[in-house]
């Protein structure tokens, strides 16, 4: 396909999923609030709050990095989404996932957080650095059921390509990962938990002791900036899990359902369990999620 | 010729004349007495050169005009010429350096100096047993009073004690030689040699006697406290003649009173000799006394030489050529540190810190030191390299180890004094004075060894082939060392460019040698860069440095193992030198040393083994080793010490964070790559089938996968910048290990590009790290803060280096990771794959910690004035920064010869890599370095543009402006949050990081200590116990000889 | 019996002073009766040397009275260790003095001839 029909194509989805992840954010907000016996916000506040933030006009500045922190986590954002193949079969919707595979979105959340973390650090605010330094720890930990899992449907299905994978699951849900390589869906799922960040592994951006964590100095445009790359972000990882181990999507409907049970899946354990200190979730996953993921390679390996 | 009997009688006229000069005529008795031994030493050079030379078998010489038996026989041989030669020159320069003492204690005293020079002369040409008694006594005599030269309690002790054991000794010699008489009715050796008597067990005993006798005086462990008294108490002056001429006399007295044996004596030689050498420097590693050290070295020395002597039948003809030069190190290094020793008059070695004051004189000092040790490119290294691949080839490897670790052993404690010399601190107030006619000797001396590293290198069997040209280069830097920095740094560049211009066409066709070459070449000019922004003279830095270079480019051009050894251990020696040079650094550069030096002796042995029933030392004999098993472990474990592997890891991060600014990146981007090209030769030139088959790879994999763990682990709780970065270049060699140890085309990729890649970013981190402390004066990152504002380009070169290390897509370290996935899955190696990504995600931690710790957060006041890096620091990073930049575009320019290369060898005939245009694929995933590079940057422009228009009206606001609960932030120190920056990570994975290796290095360490402290008790000081230990001594061997 | 000739007995009592003196050197802590030890070692040498070359019956191996030049081979003792036991007196002799001049030193810095006070030298 031509660059530029791609490009056009490229924007449409990429507002399709700020849209989408928006609204989710709201319907999400709405929920929990629901469950604790709350009104909670309207399900349009996530577009408020936007509209809001990037319409102040009062900007603080405390650096060139502190400057580009919120650019380096949205183009983390935005880029893991371009390399990203949306929908099973279309071409219009794979972006630029020739490029790169599987390995390369892997690394590419790097790239987001890295930035945001020097931004932060510029800002000179010490729960910036705190809370950083807890999520990169936390982080550590995360990863390692989920490369497990990632090791094993690379070798269940002998490709690191997204685009392949999705397509080996088609055909019915008995084809799904989920259903045939279990153990690798329950490790990623249990990292899954920890990559969205909600409670028990919310200790990053705790807001009682911590008040946001990193973005604590960031307001205004900033803000708007890191708000919008949420949005995308959490549709994306959905998306990824989704086309990891729950057969992709032939088109928008089933995408829009299936990242919203995704990610409802971490909502939903948040809501029961409280919340772990860094040193105790580190050897939470350390010890059943990397079990598991052992036992997915090692099902391989025998 | 001079008929050497008038070398006997005019030494013996000029010590009479002097016994009648007056106090007056001192000075023209001292020339006098200068003269009849340089007359001396002129008749026995001028015979050796004749003897050498010529054809001539040598001189008979008969006393009193009738043959033996009737008379007393000498003879001059080209051994014996040579060996008096030695011992009449020591005995010049020994007179000369006297002087003073001399002058004080009257001119008498010098006549006792003559007389022992003239009765070691005797000694070495006498072929009548009886006169060698006679003056074996004489020399005894001359000596006992000459340790009282210097006036004392000690020395009259130590002169007693000596005489003492001489006595004992002497008699048991003396008994020996009548005996002998009794039974062979003659005393001229070549008479009874001749005579084929029977031996019956009379004469045996007789003889055992005569040589126990010998070898007694040459002070064999244990029964040598005596020496060791002597040694210590004696004045420096009178040591070095023990230790370089009685000990040389006594040593060819013992060679050539052997034939007279019927017994098998050489195992039994090999066996005392080992166990002196192994034993005397084990004692010595916990003196401090620097005479008593040098003693105890000196008989160790002694002690190889005797083993030698003893392992003469395995050695074959290569016997002379080991044995001379292992006897020239000694002779002329002994000699020359006793000298050194008399000049400083220090006698704690930690006090040898004021030879930093002369120059020379340290200079002097290290040269002795390295040519007792065995270092290229002195006799010595020659000596063993023979000796070893000889013993090897008999497969006498009990006898390799054995000689292998005294002389590390010996290394422990000449490194630590010499580090003691080079970095301990040195009082003032304490005034030197260093005496002209003092230095003299041990200058020519230097300059003996020096001449005679020549000529060893000349005559050895292998050595004309190397080239020699860096070694020049080395010398004249060390001559034009009083120029200004400045200057000397660009001869350095301007030689290493046109040797490298020079080198290239040798290696164009060689991929592997051109990658690493060029790592070893670029870097090298890079990093000396960096070295304009010193001032001053920057005195012994530049010959080392090119020493290092130099042993590293030997390393690419080695044809044969010899070669390749050489050039590791110049390698080794000139990255000491310059890791040694940090402030802090004198224990580690020790560690550093003693862990290469260990290193280095398993790479020999592996080498020895491998040549093994093979008559060349091509590097290819590695391929038809006999013994694949060991020749791989040894040589795998040598070069897992330089790449610092968890277990031999300890050295590295006070070597690397303790060495000046510019020669971290050196050590640490650099000289690590040695070790990797080493394992890489080694699979290719053993074939990985070997290691295979041993489970070798499978252990290097996992020890690969524990490394990188464990060095990011410990790079995450470090708060010392250059040690943080150490660590991290412990965690990836780890890295590059685990893919060497794959043996798959993609593996290898993954390990060549990982070398490239570490090099570029651990560079730059370094040099950039280095600036900023050349800029802050301190290596913790909590005190720094804030820097960004004033080193924008520090930090921009820091940030490009971590998301390098980290692997972060778009830049070339993500190449890295890719192809680990690939080889991973390919090679099936998951579970220590998930080391390698865990350590990956941990190192993360570490990244952030530096460059938020260093360059964001709060500035401290204290640094608000500082400048950016200096621009000699920051013209590198910025080449650095475009050759990332250039890899992480275009991988391909890298890859793809890799690739061809690697196909080209036998082992990988197939390229799982499938290249179109500039995209990569397996038959896994794919990669376009080039197009995600031009995805995100177009995206990240986009993006920056937009936020530029939303909020171009942003406006700067001061330091503590932040959103701070109730109260108002002012002090940057509490505000910063860095100290302790992981201390939830530490609570729940701390555990991991405990320093068990470093418990097991120093329990080895204090082990060996306090058994070389108890040992060491037997030498009581008591004068009767010594002589209970020769008596012992004789009954024991007996026992075991009969 | 022959064992009770005179060489026999003179050898004998040579390896006995040998003994005597060696026990001496190592068990007497008093400078001076070591170097007295040490003489006694000595002179069990010298008695070594002489009865190794004493030949029955035979007289001195002097040229002279009763002694002339061409029967001197077969009338004399071997003249080779008688020789030797010379230089080996004159250098016990020189050991000896150089012994006794040490022991003179010792005392003067020391005040003391036990030889185990002398031991600050060690290890």
């Amino acid at each position: 396909m031509n660059i530029f029909p791609r490009i056009v194509f490229v924007l449409l989805g990429l507002f399709i999923v700020l849209n989408w992840g928006l609204i989710m954010a709201g319907i999400i907000r709405k929920i929990i609030a629901r469950l604790g016996m709350r009104r909670g916000i309207k399900v349009f506040q996530p577009y408020i709050n936007l509209i809001k933030n990037y319409s102040i006009r009062s900007q603080l500045s405390h650096g060139v990095m502190f400057y580009l922190g919120p650019v380096f986590r949205l183009s983390g954002g935005v880029g893991i989404f371009l390399f990203m193949p949306l929908i099973y079969g279309s071409d219009y919707w794979s972006n630029f996932s020739f490029t790169g595979d599987l390995i390369l979105i892997t690394y590419f959340m790097f790239f987001g957080m890295l930035g945001m973390a020097l931004g932060a650090g510029e800002g000179g605010h010490p729960y910036s650095a705190i809370g950083i330094s807890r999520g990169l720890a936390q982080f550590t930990a995360i990863e390692v059921p989920m490369t497990l899992a990632i090791l094993s449907i690379a070798i269940q299905y002998q490709t690191l390509s997204i685009s392949e994978i999705v397509a080996a699951q088609q055909g019915g849900i008995q084809n799904w990962t989920m259903v045939t390589n279990p153990l690798a869906t329950i490790a990623a799922m249990l990292s899954f938990l920890g990559a969205m960040g909600h409670s028990p592994f919310n200790v990053v951006m705790a807001p009682q002791e911590n008040p946001v964590g990193p973005p604590t100095e960031y307001h205004g445009t900033f803000l708007g900036v890191l708000q919008t790359n949420r949005a995308i972000l959490h549709v994306i990882e959905a998306v990824l899990y989704m086309n990891l181990f729950f057969g992709g999507a032939s088109n928008w409907g089933v995408l829009i359902i299936k990242t919203f049970l995704i990610y409802f899946w971490s909502v939903f354990v948040g809501m029961v369990f409280p919340r772990f200190r860094v040193d105790q979730s580190i050897p939470w996953f350390l010890k059943i999620p990397l079990v598991i993921g052992i036992a997915a390679i090692v099902v391989f390996i025998i | 010729m001079v008929n050497p009997i008038y070398i006997i009688a005019v030494l013996l006229g000029t010590a009479f004349l002097l016994g009648l000069f007056r106090k007056k005529g001192f000075e023209f008795g001292m020339a006098l007495g200068m003269l009849a031994i340089a007359f001396a030493a002129v008749i026995s050079v001028h015979w050796f050169i004749h003897l050498y030379s010529g054809t001539e078998g040598g001189l008979n010489i008969y006393t009193a005009g009738s043959k033996p038996p009737f008379s007393i026989n000498l003879f001059m041989g080209v051994e014996e010429s040579f060996f008096m030669s030695a011992i009449n020159i020591l005995g010049l320069l020994g007179f000369i350096y006297l002087f003073r003492a001399f002058r004080e204690q009257g001119l008498k005293s010098s006549v006792l100096f003559l007389v022992l020079i003239m009765g070691m002369n005797v000694l070495i040409m006498s072929r009548d047993i009886f006169n060698l008694f006679v003056f074996l006594e004489i020399v005894s005599i001359a000596l006992a009073g000459l340790i009282y030269l210097k006036r004392g309690k000690e020395s009259a002790a130590a002169g007693f004690k000596y005489l003492i054991a001489i006595g004992v000794i002497s008699a048991m010699l003396l008994i020996g030689i009548s005996f002998f008489y009794l039974f062979a009715g003659t005393l001229n050796i070549d008479d009874y040699l001749q005579s084929n008597t029977l031996p019956v067990k009379g004469i045996s005993v007789a003889i055992f006697l005569m040589l126990i006798a010998i070898l007694l005086e040459l002070k064999p462990f244990p029964a040598n406290g005596w020496a060791l008294d002597v040694y210590e108490a004696a004045h420096p002056g009178i040591s070095a003649m023990i230790s370089s001429g009685t000990a040389t006399a006594s040593i060819f007295l013992l060679y050539k009173l052997l034939p007279l044996s019927s017994l098998d004596w050489l195992p039994y030689l090999t066996v005392i000799g080992a166990v002196t050498f192994v034993g005397s420097n084990l004692l010595g590693i916990v003196q401090k006394n620097s005479n008593r050290l040098l003693g105890y070295s000196s008989i160790g020395q002694i002690g190889l030489m005797i083993a030698i002597i003893g392992l003469a039948p395995r050695l074959g003809d290569h016997f002379n050529f080991i044995f001379v030069s292992i006897f020239i190190s000694h002779f002329l290094a002994k000699a020359g540190l006793f000298w050194i020793s008399g000049i400083i008059m220090r006698s704690n070695i930690r006090e040898w810190s004021v030879l930093r004051r002369n120059r020379l004189s340290l200079f002097m000092f290290g040269l002795f030191i390295l040519m007792l040790i065995g270092f290229p490119p002195f006799p010595s290294f020659y000596g063993k390299w023979q000796l070893v691949m000889d013993l090897a080839q008999h497969k006498s490897f009990v006898w390799i180890a054995v000689i292998l670790a005294g002389s590390f052993i010996e290394g422990i404690y000449l490194f630590r004094w010499f580090g003691y010399a080079m970095k301990e601190q040195d009082d003032e107030e304490k005034k030197i004075i260093f005496q002209w006619e003092k230095l003299i000797p041990p200058i020519v001396f230097s300059v003996l060894a020096l001449g005679a590293s020549y000529y060893t290198n000349n005559l050895s069997l292998l050595g004309p082939t190397l080239n020699l040209i860096p070694i020049y280069f080395i010398l004249a830097l060390f001559v034009l060392d009083f120029l200004p920095a400045f200057v000397k740094n660009s001869l350095v560049i301007a030689g290493m460019i046109i040797y490298s211009v020079l080198l290239y066409p040798s290696i164009a066709d060689d991929t592997l040698r051109l990658i690493f070459g060029g790592i070893f070449m670029v870097g090298g000019v890079l990093t000396l860069f960096a070295g304009y922004s010193e001032k001053g003279k920057r005195e012994g830095f530049f010959p080392f440095a090119v020493m290092m270079y130099a042993g590293l480019i030997g390393l690419i051009q080695a044809e044969n193992l010899f070669q390749f050894f050489f050039s590791w251990e110049i390698m080794t020696l000139g990255s000491y030198i310059l890791i040694i040079r940090g402030k802090k650094s004198m224990k580690h550069a020790l560690n550093y040393m003693l862990f290469s030096l260990g290193g280095a002796y398993l790479i020999f042995i592996g080498f020895a083994l491998s040549h093994i029933g093979q008559v060349t030392f091509d590097l290819q004999t590695l391929s038809s080793t006999i013994l694949p098993g060991w020749t791989y472990t040894l040589i795998a474990i040598g070069f897992l010490t330089k790449t610092a592997a968890i277990g031999l890891h300890i050295w590295l991060p006070g070597a690397h964070a303790e060495a000046e600014s510019d020669v971290s990146p050196m050590v640490s981007g650099i000289l690590l790559k040695a070790g990797v090209f080493g394992l890489v030769l080694l699979f290719l030139l053993m074939g990985a089938e070997q290691a295979e088959q041993k489970n070798l790879l499978y252990i290097l994999g996992w020890l690969g996968a524990i490394t990188a763990l464990g060095g990011n682990l410990m790079a995450v709780f470090q708060e010392d910048a250059k040690r943080l970065l150490a660590y991290s270049s412990v965690g990836n060699l780890g890295y590059i290990l685990f893919a060497l140890a794959f043996v798959t085309h993609v593996g290898w990729m993954t390990a060549l590009t990982y070398s490239v890649n570490h090099f570029l970013f651990k560079t730059l981190l370094f040099l950039a790290i280095g600036g900023v402390v050349m800029r802050v004066k301190t290596h913790n990152m909590y005190e720094m803060g804030g820097l960004i504002k004033q080193m924008p380009l520090s930090f921009i070169a820091v940030l490009i280096g971590i998301i390098t290390l980290a692997g972060i897509p778009p830049l070339a370290g993500y190449g890295g990771k890719w192809l680990f996935y690939n080889a991973v899955l390919s090679k099936g190696w998951y579970f220590q794959g998930m080391f390698i990504f865990f350590a990956g995600t941990i190192a993360f931690l570490y990244c952030f910690k530096l460059i938020y710790s260093v360059f964001l957060g709060q500035p401290k006041d204290k640094f608000r004035q500082v400048k950016e890096a200096p621009v000699w620091y920051l013209i590198p990073q910025i080449i650095l920064i475009i050759g990332i930049m250039v890899f992480s575009a275009r991988p391909d320019l890298l890859l793809k010869p890799v690739g061809t290369m690697l196909s080209q060898s036998n082992y990988f005939p197939t390229d799982p890599l499938n290249w179109e245009n500039v995209t990569a694929s397996t038959d896994l995933g794919y990669w376009s370095g080039y197009k995600i590079m031009l995805v995100i940057g177009v995206m990240f422009i986009i993006l920056l543009s937009w936020l530029l228009l939303m909020s171009r009206k942003a406006q700067k606001i001061k330091q503590f402006n932040i959103v701070y609960a109730g109260e108002r932030p002012f002090k940057p120190e509490t505000t910063h949050f860095s100290h302790n920056m992981f201390s939830h990570f530490y609570k729940a994975l701390g555990f991991l990081s405990i320093p068990v290796v470093s418990a097991f290095w120093n329990g080895l360490n204090s082990v060996t200590h306090s058994m070389a402290e108890n040992t060491r008790k037997i030498y009581s000081g008591n004068g009767q116990t010594y002589i209970v230990h020769i008596m012992l001594y004789i009954i024991i061997i007996y026992m075991l000889m009969f | 019996m022959k064992i009770f000739e005179l060489e026999n007995i003179s050898m004998a009592a040579g390896f006995l002073l040998l003994m005597v003196g060696i026990w001496g050197i190592i068990s007497q802590r008093n400078i001076i009766k070591m170097i007295i030890s040490f003489s006694i070692v000595d002179t069990s040498i010298h008695l070594l040397l002489v009865s190794i070359g004493y030949i029955r019956n035979r007289t001195a191996p002097i040229i002279g009275e009763g002694v002339t030049k061409t029967d001197a081979a077969t009338q004399i003792t071997d003249p080779v260790p008688q020789a030797l036991v010379l230089t080996a007196i004159v250098i016990g002799v020189g050991i000896t003095a150089l012994l006794l001049t040490y022991s003179l030193k010792l005392y003067r810095h020391n005040r003391s001839l036990e030889i185990n006070h002398f031991n600050s030298l060690k290890w």
